[in-house]
């Protein structure tokens, strides 16, 4: 039962995902990478992972996409669909992915020969899987919590002072 | 359902969510290709046009976007990442108590530092005044 | 029960799929998309190992890698308007100069 939706959302996920870095209107493009997100997020569901797949539903599907597909109608003018859309050394390039993904999956698949099997009674899964996440975000991970306001205070300064030259134009 | 649910509970909840996904994909594909063996096809350019009985288009309909929009979406953004940070805190509100209470006023107080300088550039004034 | 092996050969099958997107597409746009594909392999990675080593940590990280998603999203697509308005193009291949 498991094994059956765990090859159906890693299908979905790796389909998609080369649908992504193939199609020619950068529109459908953004699309299939949501549809990516999904399927991750169904994997995350997978893994007892609640609140990360709905955190990646809400901030990767919901939010970051909305700002992709804002630069894509700032940006994305009908004939930008009409250049050459890669670059000459394609097959280079696309021997090169193909051969670090072998080399990644030999290496991850090598090492981790181990921890094959989930030991009995899980806390990942125990109370509530939000719950447990709080926990140990606002105790044990207290620090880097308050430094991420810092990096994202840095990144709404750094975008508006970017974004505000151009209101300004 | 019985069947679906047998050989493994820990997904129970999500069979429903599966089911709905599922059924919603599938009735959108079914009537979009239903329609498309039952409807008439007799185009002719009037009807091909965007508004059948309004103003001509003017201009291309994929003009550029308004800058405005996209500095309010980039808020959204970081502000929409705040919120997902709010959430397991709400959840452990009762438990935290005082001292959580602190960590998310720092948290929420930096990011109104973000805030505020938007405001003073005006980054969410809608029309430049002046 | 999914071995883990399984999640790993995803997860660096979607990260690979990002590398190519990142070579071979031109338009700045698409390889921030592909980007955004890698940092999800990563993410994949991280929740698979912190349910079969049976800790919270990397779901933490995963979090903490979302944020800097979004924050990295908010800035380099600003950057990348600000290049399409003074180039009115986004094709990587034309800009290839540290003056405006």
């Amino acid at each position: 039962m498991e094994q059956f939706f765990f090859f159906l959302f890693a299908a979905g996920a790796v389909i998609s995902a080369l649908l992504v870095i193939s199609r020619r209107n950068v529109m459908h493009c953004a699309l299939f990478l949501v549809l990516t997100f999904f399927f991750v997020a169904a994997i995350f569901v997978l893994l007892k992972a609640e609140f990360l797949a709905a955190v990646q539903v809400l901030v990767y599907a919901g939010a970051i996409m909305v700002l992709f597909t804002f630069v894509i109608f700032l940006v994305h003018i009908p004939r930008t669909e009409k250049i050459r859309q890669t670059f000459r050394q394609k097959n280079l390039a696309l021997a090169l992915g193909l051969l670090l993904g072998l080399e990644v999956a030999y290496i991850l698949y090598g090492t981790m020969a181990a921890p094959a099997s989930l030991p009995a009674a899980a806390p990942v899964g125990a109370v509530g899987n939000t719950e447990s996440f709080g926990v140990a975000l606002f105790t044990r991970f207290l620090f880097p919590f308050e430094v991420v306001s810092v990096l994202l205070l840095a990144a709404m300064i750094g975008a508006i002072v970017l974004a505000k030259k151009e209101i300004d134009r | 359902m019985e069947v679906f649910l047998r050989g493994y509970s820990a997904l129970g909840p999500y069979v429903p969510v599966f089911l709905f996904i599922v059924v919603a994909v599938t009735f959108g594909i079914v009537t979009l290709f239903i329609a498309k063996l039952v409807r008439p096809h007799r185009p002719y350019p009037e009807k091909l046009s965007p508004y059948e009985c309004g103003v001509p288009p003017l201009m291309e309909a994929r003009e550029r976007f308004f800058i405005r929009f996209y500095i309010i979406a980039i808020l959204f953004v970081l502000f929409d990442v705040e919120a997902a940070f709010l959430y397991p805190w709400a959840v452990l509100y009762g438990k935290l108590g005082l001292y959580g209470f602190i960590e998310m006023m720092i948290f929420i107080g930096i990011l109104l530092v973000g805030y505020f300088y938007a405001w003073r550039k005006g980054a969410l004034d809608w029309v430049k005044e002046g | 029960m999914v071995p883990l092996s399984h999640y790993l050969i995803v997860s660096a099958a979607l990260f690979a799929i990002g590398v190519a997107g990142v070579l071979v597409r031109r338009n700045a746009i698409i390889i921030f998309l592909s980007i955004e594909i890698m940092l999800n392999a990563v993410n994949l990675t991280f929740v698979a190992f912190s349910r079969f080593l049976d800790s919270l940590s990397g779901q933490i990280i995963v979090f903490f890698v979302m944020t800097v998603a979004a924050a990295e999203a908010a800035v380099g697509l600003a950057i990348i308007v600000s290049i399409y308005r003074n180039r009115e193009s986004v094709d990587v291949d034309r800009v290839n100069l540290l003056k405006g």
